[in-house]
C-alpha cells in the first residue's frame, strides 16, 4: 500500500562562524541547488518542498515565506517543520511522508541555521527560554532563585549536558578523558569532510584535554560551535530514484519520539518526574520502532554506520547506546579500541557530526544526509572502508529528549 | 489517493482576546475533548502533528511544553510551524503512508500573547522591507484591498456587506469571537480605521484559541464513527515573495483549489460544494476567495454578496460560522474551518447549521496578503 521512498540527491554548504559572503537566501539555496544538481533534477520535477529553521535564531519569523523564490518554491506547497534541536530530522523524516503517501513523487528537504545574523548566538539567547520558561514551575515547588539560574541558566543546551554527562559517567564508569577521544575523533573525521567547520587534523585527545573547563566536565575543545550553514536532500519515489540514481538511499524507517517527562525542570519536578536526563527513553523508543519497520533485528550486527546526534561529545556515547548500538554502559569502551573510528567496526559520526559543525536546524537532517552519502558510495574521503547496508541517522533536541530516528539502507527492504 | 482517511472526532475552544488560560491549559482541554468526541482513547492515537509557531507562541521550541498536553507523550509526533490545514495535511500523509492509522492534529495561538501584526513585521525581507518600517499585514492588505478595489469597482460598502455577513453569522457560533449579532454596514464603515480601507470590522479580530480534529484510515475510521468526514481531495501551494507577485489575485489559493479539485472529481465547484469555510483575515480578502476558489468569475466576488448568495441561506453559503472575521487565532483559524465544515456535514452545528450538506470546503492560508494556501474537500457518508 505505502510506496517506497529513496534519497536520491545530497547538497549542503559549506560551514563557517561567519558565512559572510551570502545572504540567508543565498546560502539555503547553495544547498538547495547543489542538492538538486547532485540528484540530476530540474526544479520543474520538484513537487513539494520541506523546509526548517529554528525559528528566531536568524531574527526571522516564516523565513521560507521571503526566501522561498531563491529555492524555487513557488507555485508549489512548502511545508514548514520546526521542532528545536531535531528540526533537520523532522524535516527529513517530513520529506518521506509526502513521497510515501503518494501524494508528491519528488521532495526537495531543506534546513538551515544562520547563526552570525543574530546579534548574540541564537544558541544562547534562543536556548535559554527554553529553561527560563519553566521557572515560574520550577518556582511553584520552593526552588530558589540561586538553585534555578545554577540548573537550567547555566548556559542554554551545555547547562543540560553537563548534567547529562555526569549522569553517564556515574552510570557507565566512562571518565572525561574518553570525552577527549570522541572530541578529537569528531575534529580529525571533519578534516576528511570538505564541509565541515571545525576541522583539525591529527587532532589527539591530549590537545582536547589542554583546553580550559568550561562547565565540568566540558571543556572549551568539547562543545560544539555555532556554524552558519544549510543542507539538502531529494526524495524521490522508487521508479524515479531508480531511473535516477545507480544507488539511491532508501528510508527504511523513522520514527520520532519524546520523553518531556524527563525535564530537569519538568513540571513534574516534584518528584514523579524522571530525572535522569541520559535516560533517553524516547530515543530508544524511536529505534526500536524505527528498525522494526526497517526490518532489522540485530542493530549490533546490522547497522553498518551511525550518524549521532552529539554536540557534546558525551551523546555520541550515550546515544550510540540509545541506539541499540552497544550495550548500555559499553560505548567508551569500544571507544577504546577504535572500534567507532571510520575505519572501525562500527564507525560513529565519519562526517566529524554536530560536535564539528552545529548549524543548528540543519544538523539532525545533515546526520540523514551524511549516512545517505555512505550508502550511496559518495562521502568521499569520509566513506567509510566497507560496504554500507544499512546506517542509521539520529537526531536530539526537545527539552532534553526530542529525538527522531531514520534508517536507510541500500534496498527499499520491502 | 492511495487509502481513503477520515475525520472522526473535533473540539475547539471558545474563542475570546484573553482567555485566561495558560497555553498548556487551553490545548489539553481541546485535545482531551477532541478525543472525547471522537469516543477514543489517547492510547488509540498513533501519532501527533500540531501548528504553532515560536514568535506568535512567544518562545523557543514552545512544542516541546505541549507534548503532553496534546497526549503525545510517547507518540510519534511532530510540529510544522504555519497554519493547521498543513498539520492536517501532514498528518493525512502520514496516514496514506501507512505507516500510522490514527492521528490527533492540534494548532493554537494566543494572540493576546504576542500580537500577531507585530510578528508580521519578522516575515518581512529582514534586508530592506523591514528596515523601511513601514510595512506588516494590514497595511499589504489595505494595498492589496485598494489594488483590487480599483481594477474590479468595489466598494467599502462591498467590504463592510462581507463583514456583515460573517459578524452576525459569528452570533450563532458559541465559540466565535466576536459578538455582534446586530451589526450593520453603516457600523462596519464607521468604525476604527487603521490602514485605508481596512477598518476594525473588516478585519480579523486577535483571539486566543485552540483547535484540534482527530483524522483515521477507513478501517478505523469506520470502527470509531458512524459518521466519519472523507478527506476527498487536498491541494496547498505557496506565492512568491510580498514583492515579487501581483497580490492583487490569489495565485497560489487558485492552485492549490485547482489541485483539491482534481483529486476530489469536483468540476463545477458553485454547484457541487453545499458549503464552503474560508479564512478570510480581511473582508476584501473574501471577495477574492470567491474568485480564487472559482465560485464566480474574476472581478465577480461582490456580486455574490450583493445578492445574498453566499448568506447562510443562499444557494452557496460560505463561512456560516462567521469565518476568521468570527475568530482568528492565527496557527487555527485554517483547522477551526476544517471543524465548522465537518460540523456541517455530520449536521452537528446547531443554530448555524446549512441544510442538506454532504460535500463542504474548508480553506487555511498563512503569512501576508495571503502568500500560502491549503484547501479541503470533504465529503459525508453519501458524497
Amino acid at each position: 500500500m505505502s510506496r517506497n521512498a529513496a534519497i536520491i540527491g545530497c547538497g549542503q554548504t559549506k560551514h563557517s562562524s561567519k558565512r559572510r559572503d551570502v545572504n540567508l537566501a543565498e546560502m539555503v539555496s547553495e544547498a538547495v541547488y547543489n542538492a538538486l544538481e547532485d540528484a540530476q533534477v530540474s526544479l520543474r520535477e520538484v513537487d513539494a518542498f520541506v523546509v526548517g529553521n529554528m525559528q528566531g535564531f536568524g531574527g526571522i519569523a516564516q523565513p521560507e515565506q521571503w526566501l522561498g523564490d531563491w529555492i524555487g518554491a513557488v507555485g508549489k506547497p512548502v511545508i514548514r517543520i520546526a521542532t528545536g534541536g531535531t528540526t533537520g530530522g523532522s524535516v527529513g523524516q517530513g520529506a518521506y511522508y509526502p513521497v510515501a503517501s503518494g501524494l508528491h513523487d519528488i521532495v526537495v528537504a531543506v534546513a538551515w541555521e544562520k547563526h552570525s545574523d543574530s546579534k548574540e548566538a541564537g544558541a544562547t539567547t534562543g536556548l535559554l527560554h527554553v529553561g527560563l520558561g519553566n521557572f515560574f514551575h520550577a518556582a511553584s515547588y520552593g526552588l530558589s532563585l540561586k538553585n534555578l539560574v545554577a540548573t537550567s541558566a547555566v548556559g542554554a543546551a551545555a547547562g543540560v549536558a553537563v548534567y547529562q554527562a555526569v549522569f553517564y559517567m556515574h552510570r557507565s564508569g566512562c571518565s572525561a578523558e574518553h570525552f577527549d577521544m570522541v572530541a578529537a575523533k569528531a575534529r580529525r573525521n571533519a578534516a576528511k569532510n570538505k564541509y565541515a567547520h571545525l576541522q583539525w587534523p591529527g587532532c589527539t585527545p591530549e590537545d582536547i584535554a589542554r583546553t580550559e573547563i568550561i562547565a565540568y566536565p566540558f571543556r572549551y575543545g568539547h562543545i560544539c560551535p555555532a556554524s552558519d550553514g544549510a543542507s539538502a536532500i531529494v526524495v524521490a519515489e522508487e521508479s524515479l530514484a531508480r531511473k535516477k540514481t545507480r544507488q539511491p538511499a532508501w528510508f527504511k524507517g523513522l520514527a520520532a519520539f519524546s520523553d518531556e517527562e524527563n525535564q530537569l525542570q519538568s513540571e513534574n519536578f516534584g518528584g514523579v518526574g524522571v530525572l535522569d536526563p541520559c535516560e533517553q527513553k524516547g530515543c530508544w523508543i524511536s529505534a526500536t520502532k524505527a528498525y522494526k519497520m526497517a526490518g532489522i533485528k540485530d542493530p549490533k550486527k546490522e547497522i553498518d554506520v551511525a550518524e549521532v546526534y552529539q554536540p557534546f561529545p558525551s551523546q555520541e556515547l550515550i546515544f550510540a547506546e540509545r541506539l541499540g548500538l552497544f550495550d548500555e554502559g559499553t560505548a567508551w569502551m569500544a571507544l577504546e579500541k577504535g572500534e567507532t573510528d571510520i575505519d572501525g567496526r562500527m564507525p560513529l559520526d565519519p562526517s566529524g557530526g554536530v560536535n564539528a559543525t552545529n548549524a543548528i536546524g540543519s544538523t539532525a537532517l545533515q546526520r540523514i544526509l551524511e549516512c545517505a552519502l555512505q550508502i550511496m558510495g559518495k562521502a568521499e574521503e569520509h566513506q567509510v572502508p566497507k560496504k554500507v547496508r544499512n546506517a542509521v541517522a539520529h537526531g536530539w533536541g526537545g527539552v532534553t529528549s526530542y529525538n527522531t530516528v531514520t534508517v536507510l539502507g541500500d534496498s527499499p527492504g520491502r | 489517493m492511495i487509502r481513503r482517511v477520515a475525520i472522526v472526532g473535533y473540539a475547539q475552544s471558545h474563542h475570546q482576546h484573553n482567555m485566561q488560560k495558560t497555553r498548556e491549559d487551553m490545548v489539553f482541554e481541546v485535545c482531551k475533548e477532541a478525543l472525547h468526541h471522537a469516543g477514543i482513547l489517547r492510547e488509540d492515537l498513533d501519532t501527533v502533528i500540531t501548528a504553532s509557531t515560536d514568535f506568535l507562541d512567544g518562545r523557543t521550541i514552545s512544542n516541546v511544553f505541549l507534548s503532553m498536553a496534546v497526549g503525545a507523550y510517547l507518540k510519534d509526533e511532530s510540529k510544522v510551524e504555519e497554519d493547521g490545514t498543513s498539520a492536517l495535511y501532514y498528518a493525512l500523509m502520514r496516514i496514506l503512508a501507512g505507516t500510522h492509522d490514527v492521528a490527533l492534529v492540534e494548532a493554537h495561538t494566543q494572540g493576546s500573547t504576542f500580537n500577531p501584526h507585530q510578528v508580521s513585521c519578522y516575515t518581512l525581507d529582514p534586508l530592506f522591507d523591514r528596515q523601511i518600517g513601514v510595512l506588516n499585514d494590514i497595511a499589504a492588505a489595505a494595498l492589496q484591498a485598494r489594488i483590487y478595489m480599483n481594477r474590479y469597482s468595489v466598494s467599502e460598502e462591498h467590504l463592510a456587506m462581507a463583514a456583515v455577513k460573517n459578524i452576525t453569522n459569528a452570533a450563532e457560533n458559541p465559540c466565535a469571537h466576536r459578538k455582534m449579532p446586530d451589526v450593520s454596514v453603516e457600523e462596519v464603515m464607521n468604525s476604527k480605521v487603521f490602514y485605508d480601507p481596512i477598518r476594525e470590522l473588516t478585519m480579523s479580530p486577535i483571539s486566543d484559541g485552540a483547535c484540534a480534529l482527530i483524522l483515521a484510515s477507513e478501517e478505523r475510521a469506520r470502527e470509531i464513527t458512524d459518521k466519519p468526514v472523507w478527506i476527498e481531495g487536498v491541494g496547498s501551494c505557496q506565492d512568491a515573495y510580498l514583492r515579487d507577485r501581483d497580490i492583487s489575485s490569489l495565485d497560489s489559493l487558485k492552485s492549490a483549489a485547482s489541485t483539491a479539485y482534481k483529486m476530489a472529481g469536483v468540476k463545477e465547484p458553485s454547484s457541487e460544494l453545499d458549503v464552503a469555510e474560508i479564512s478570510e483575515k480581511f473582508a476584501h480578502e473574501e471577495l477574492m476567495i470567491y474568485e480564487a476558489l472559482g465560485l464566480c468569475q474574476e472581478g465577480q466576488g461582490k456580486n455574490l454578496i450583493e445578492r445574498g448568495t453566499t448568506s447562510r441561506d443562499g444557494e452557496m453559503p460560505v463561512n456560516p460560522s462567521g469565518g476568521a472575521l468570527g475568530a482568528d487565532p492565527v496557527c487555527a483559524t485554517g483547522l477551526i474551518r476544517v471543524v465548522e465544515a465537518s460540523k456541517q456535514i455530520r449536521g452537528e452545528a446547531g443554530g448555524y447549521q446549512v441544510p442538506g450538506v454532504h460535500r463542504a470546503l474548508a480553506h487555511g492560508q498563512f503569512g501576508i496578503c495571503a502568500q500560502k494556501n491549503t484547501v479541503f474537500i470533504l465529503g459525508g457518508n453519501g458524497s
